[in-house]
């Protein structure tokens, strides 16, 4: 795939690897991009923590507080490759941006509501993470493939795990199905704004790294209606959410809560250098 | 919900140990929950699990109290597959059992016995556990890669990593 066979690798170098290679405008567009993929991941991890001490079982409680570190380690990821274009500080991004800064999509930042909505939010998530990261495009830059590789094979178990919350919700009991019919009513409308391209996604698929964004909205949703299917639910065409636009930075009232206790600590002492 | 004993293999070739128990609703459940609760930190190449009421377990003072008695009888009925799991020492303290045989025989008693008169020279034993084939559940092979194989990576998730607790080769080294 690469071509470094006659010379030593060297970090930041390689021919298909360095970002020296990104044009001004692929770079910005994958600065936002990165920027994009690793707040959903912030959040969702964060709302996963939210059930820390509160799983209907013990063995649940667990895999939660897993799967949150899990998620946040992926945001660390991609905050990381951020980094490496723009020296930014996945700290202070992470700690001293305000609500309209934060390029989350809603469904990442919604409440963490009850256990229906919480696996069928991670399902989806998982799904789209299983599409987009298997996609071949990423793998045409380096730093984008390694990480692909590393977070995908990790989504993989996710989905796994959320996907037989769901089969076992939807043949559970009626109360179980009538959550997780609730829970899909409230996550599905949301996935146009998920899956939508940010100003610069086209930019960034002409230069072949990313893909292209309508294959990969119409992959995702067909997976996650072959999977509704085999449970024996179905959802509707995937319609516009009033309030909601396809632009990420406008943020429901959930965001500014979120961020006054993700934030507090860092924020009562910004110079501090020991904790 | 039942409970489920789990079996960790670390690495391939090496037996699977009962490492603990999960609380699950089925066999699928239990494996992944046991792979949240048990394989998030290094090292798991594959899990069984089953249902804790499937497993035959006797302590070596059992049996030598046991027999005394005559067996129960067991002609006439068909020989299965059976895992034996046994005991054999008191040092380790985050594993209980471990796999030592799959042994052909018409019951669990019957499976020790003839797993008991294989390594009739390993004094050791503490504990045995018989579990039938066909009730433990296994993780799938190609499930390694996205069930286990992440954690070797996540060295954070180590204790060694805070230095709050000592390796035990330190702590030989200090004393």
């Amino acid at each position: 795939m690469t071509d470094q066979s006659t010379s030593a690798p060297q970090v930041g170098a390689s021919r298909s690897g360095s970002p020296k290679e990104l044009g001004t405008v692929e770079q910005a567009a994958l600065i936002e991009q990165l920027t994009a993929l690793a707040d959903d991941e912030l959040l969702l991890g964060h709302r996963n923590a939210e059930w820390t001490g509160h799983a209907p079982i013990l063995e649940e409680d667990i895999a939660l507080a897993n799967l949150a570190q899990d998620e946040i380690g992926h945001a660390i990821a991609w905050y990381g490759l951020r980094s490496a274009l723009d020296g930014s500080d996945p700290d202070r991004l992470v700690y001293f941006r305000d609500a309209p800064q934060f390029l989350n999509s809603w469904l990442a930042e919604l409440p963490r509501g009850d256990w229906a909505f919480t696996m069928r939010r991670q399902c989806l998530f998982a799904t789209y993470d299983a599409e987009l990261l298997s996609r071949p495009a990423l793998s045409s830059y380096l730093p984008l493939a390694h990480a692909a590789v590393k977070i995908g094979r990790e989504e993989l178990f996710h989905l796994r795990h959320s996907s037989m919350w769901l089969e076992r919700l939807a043949h559970g009991t009626a109360e179980s199905r009538r959550r997780l019919a609730l829970a899909l009513a409230s996550a599905w409308p949301l996935l146009p704004q998920l899956l939508a391209p940010m100003p610069g996604t086209l930019d960034l698929h002409a230069a072949g790294i990313w893909p292209q964004p309508d294959e990969l909205r119409e992959a995702v949703v067909a997976r996650a209606r072959a999977a509704l299917s085999q449970v024996g639910l179905g959802a509707g065409p995937l319609l516009p959410t009033a309030g909601l636009t396809s632009h990420r930075g406008t943020h429901p009232a959930h965001l500014d809560e979120l961020l006054e206790r993700l934030q507090s600590v860092a924020r009562a002492d910004p110079e501090a250098t020991h904790w | 919900m039942s409970r489920w004993e789990v079996f960790k293999q670390d690495a391939a070739g090496k037996p699977h140990q009962a490492v603990g128990s999960v609380h699950a609703a089925d066999p699928q459940h239990a494996l992944v929950t046991a792979a949240h609760v048990f394989a998030r930190r290094p090292a798991a190449h594959s899990l069984w699990v089953t249902r804790a009421a499937a497993i035959y377990s006797r302590t070596a003072e059992e049996l030598a109290a046991e027999s005394q008695a005559a067996g129960a009888p067991t002609e006439g009925q068909a020989p299965v597959s059976f895992e034996v799991f046994c005991k054999s020492t008191h040092r380790r303290s985050m594993t209980f059992v471990e796999h030592v045989a799959t042994i052909e025989a018409a019951t669990p008693a019957a499976a020790l016995a003839l797993a008991g008169a294989a390594t009739s020279d390993d004094s050791r034993a503490l504990a045995w556990w018989v579990v039938p084939t066909a009730a433990i559940t296994a993780s799938a092979p190609t499930d390694a890669a996205s069930w286990f194989d992440p954690a070797k990576d996540k060295t954070y998730k180590q204790q060694a990593l805070y230095g709050a607790a000592p390796s035990r080769a330190a702590k030989r080294g200090a004393g």
